[in-house]
């Protein structure tokens, strides 16, 4: 579905990201995976799904926190001389705390990470997709950015935050023929979801109509039918991906 | 090409200059100089001479005058 | 040639309003997706049948057509009946058939309020009772409900319609809700401004300025939205239930 697309994807450490970076491989992407750390594991799943499936995978190993290597990284793409044809936004932190125990620096922390260098990122980006006239960038969102969760007012405030850029995004960039939306996950099978903590999850869950955990790869799905042409006239919008949680 | 050339170029090709000698522009004195203009002139400058430009010398490159000064941070030298 | 992947191989759809604008695209892209259609129109002429047969030559899929007229409830139980005797599970089911009705409230008849709610909401929630049905037994199944940008927006001249488009998203959500745990899927899209005979009554002025009001500055077309049936009754929407998803090129009326 994505046969000659060339597509950036960062957070590809991470549960949803690992799995997407396998869905578009899978699909006939070729990408740029943002990865926070090197390893060699990282190589070993390139070189995996590079023979396999006969694309390219250009690995950028850059912290969030450090706008200069987030320039690096522009720059190493932009070197490539290629189409950008998407950018999936996938990386972001928690650190949940109930409300009186928030430290401000962990809300700054998730902040930067979660938005202002998202933000900064895709600025550069899109400029490079200015010049196509063409491009889908989506975010990732939380259902906690509409609906709340215990422990998670940082994350949740920052996942709102973008909800609010998609739309000023959207209501710049589609006349130039970039489309801007965002995927707003529920409860994933992850390490993040993982980590929190059972009780919860399990209540959330109850509360979902399909009464199950979502899986890595069905919001990979979304990311991947958002950067395809069937979702060609979608723009500025949000879509929950929660198992009917609403 | 020389320099000078090349960054006159980018400004007339941009902006769809025939007759006008850019050397006076500045952001917004035109009408094709609008926002939408700038980010076109900027991708012009950027390809033109292989840099990237950061937000922040986008945001302050206001003429073609001030563009010049700017361009040297970036190790091109533009003479008059 | 490259083979675009089938994401409907061997399902079974029921489609209603196949023969014109959106349905007619989402049938053909439907039958391109491997998937076997009952088509529903209130009439089936020969022009029809001719597309379907062309349709199932072409896609190795079968169109089975269906009379179904949703001003008549005894229509909606026949269709049913035709629809049963085949005793194949029920994969997916499209409810697009509709009308439109542009008038100001104070000018919205009453006997033109109720032929709205009749055909879009009514009997649709008759069709879509029976077809659930049959869906139960099978614990697996994606419906899809075409509402509108008016059912959420509430434009001008567009309230009797838009309520009725609204009523079925509130029903698409409601539904989602009581029959999730059994594996089914319901999704609604809200289309914008689509290029079909619904909007042939638009002056050239008015669609001009409609354009403008879409961040992608362009009218919908049918395979914008027939594209995004085709995701809604894949596998790869699969954790995706109970939500409206607009279509729309960013429209802000």
């Amino acid at each position: 579905m994505l046969k000659n697309k060339n597509i950036i994807i960062t957070g590809c450490l991470s549960g949803i990201g690992h799995a997407t970076m396998e869905n578009f491989s899978k699909n006939g992407a070729n990408l740029w995976a943002c990865f926070q750390k090197e390893s060699p594991d990282v190589y070993k799943s390139i070189d995996n799904l590079t023979s396999k499936y006969n694309i390219w995978i250009e690995p950028l190993f850059f912290d969030f926190l450090d706008p200069d290597k987030i320039k690096e990284a522009v720059l190493k793409i932009r070197h490539k001389k290629q189409i950008i044809n998407g950018l999936v936004n996938i990386a972001g932190i928690t650190k949940d705390s109930i409300f009186h125990m928030i430290k401000m620096d962990d809300i700054k922390e998730t902040f930067e990470i979660n938005f202002n260098s998202q933000i900064l990122f895709t600025q550069y980006i899109s400029k490079l997709m200015l010049r196509q006239n063409y491009g889908s960038i989506i975010f990732t969102s939380s259902i906690t950015a509409f609906d709340g969760n215990m422990g998670q007012l940082s994350y949740g405030a920052s996942k709102s935050a973008l909800i609010s850029a998609v739309k000023t995004l959207s209501i710049e960039l589609s006349p130039k023929g970039i489309r801007v939306n965002a995927v707003a996950p529920g409860v994933i099978d992850t390490e993040m979801t993982r980590k929190a903590k059972e009780e919860q999850i399990n209540n959330i869950i109850n509360k979902t109509s399909l009464k199950r955990i979502g899986l890595p790869e069905e919001v990979a799905n979304i990311y991947m039918f958002l950067c395809s042409e069937l979702s060609s006239y979608i723009t500025g919008q949000i879509i929950r991906i929660d198992g009917g949680l609403n | 090409m020389t320099n000078i050339e090349k960054y006159r170029e980018a400004f007339i090709s941009t902006f769809n200059l025939k007759e006008i000698d850019p050397s006076e522009l500045e952001y917004q004195s035109i009408n094709e100089w609008d926002s939408v203009g700038h980010m076109g002139l900027m991708a012009e400058l950027e390809d033109s001479f292989d840099i990237f430009l950061e937000t922040d010398d986008i945001i302050d490159f206001s003429s073609f005058k001030k563009g010049i000064d700017i361009m040297k941070k970036y190790d091109v030298n533009i003479m008059v | 040639m490259e083979l675009i992947p089938k994401l409907l191989n061997d399902k079974n759809i029921i489609l209603t309003g196949c023969n014109r604008g959106i349905g007619e695209k989402t049938l053909e892209q439907l039958a391109k997706n491997g998937a076997n259609v009952w088509a529903c129109t209130r009439k089936i002429s020969q022009e029809d049948i001719t597309k379907y047969d062309t349709l199932e030559n072409s896609f190795h899929i079968k169109i089975w057509p269906i009379t179904l007229d949703l001003s008549n409830s005894e229509s909606i139980n026949e269709a049913i009946k035709e629809i049963r005797i085949f005793k194949i599970p029920i994969d997916g089911l499209i409810n697009n058939a509709g009308i439109t009705y542009n008038a100001l409230f104070q000018m919205s008849s009453i006997s033109m309020i109720k032929e709205v709610f009749e055909i879009n909401l009514f009997s649709q929630i008759l069709f879509t009772q029976f077809v659930l049905k049959l869906m139960l037994r099978n614990n697996s199944g994606s419906i899809v409900n075409i509402s509108s940008t008016a059912g959420i927006d509430a434009n001008l001249g567009r309230s009797i319609y838009g309520a009725s488009k609204a009523a079925m998203i509130c029903i698409t959500k409601a539904i989602a809700r009581e029959v999730g745990e059994k594996g089914i899927r319901i999704n609604s899209i809200a289309p914008g401004i689509t290029q079909t005979d619904m909007i042939k009554s638009m002056s050239n002025e008015i669609i001009e300025e409609t354009r403008q009001l879409t961040q992608l500055k362009r009218l919908g077309e049918p395979i914008d939205i027939a594209n995004v049936c085709v995701f809604l009754l894949s596998e790869l929407s699969s954790y995706l239930t109970g939500q409206v998803i607009r279509v729309d090129g960013g429209l802000k009326i």
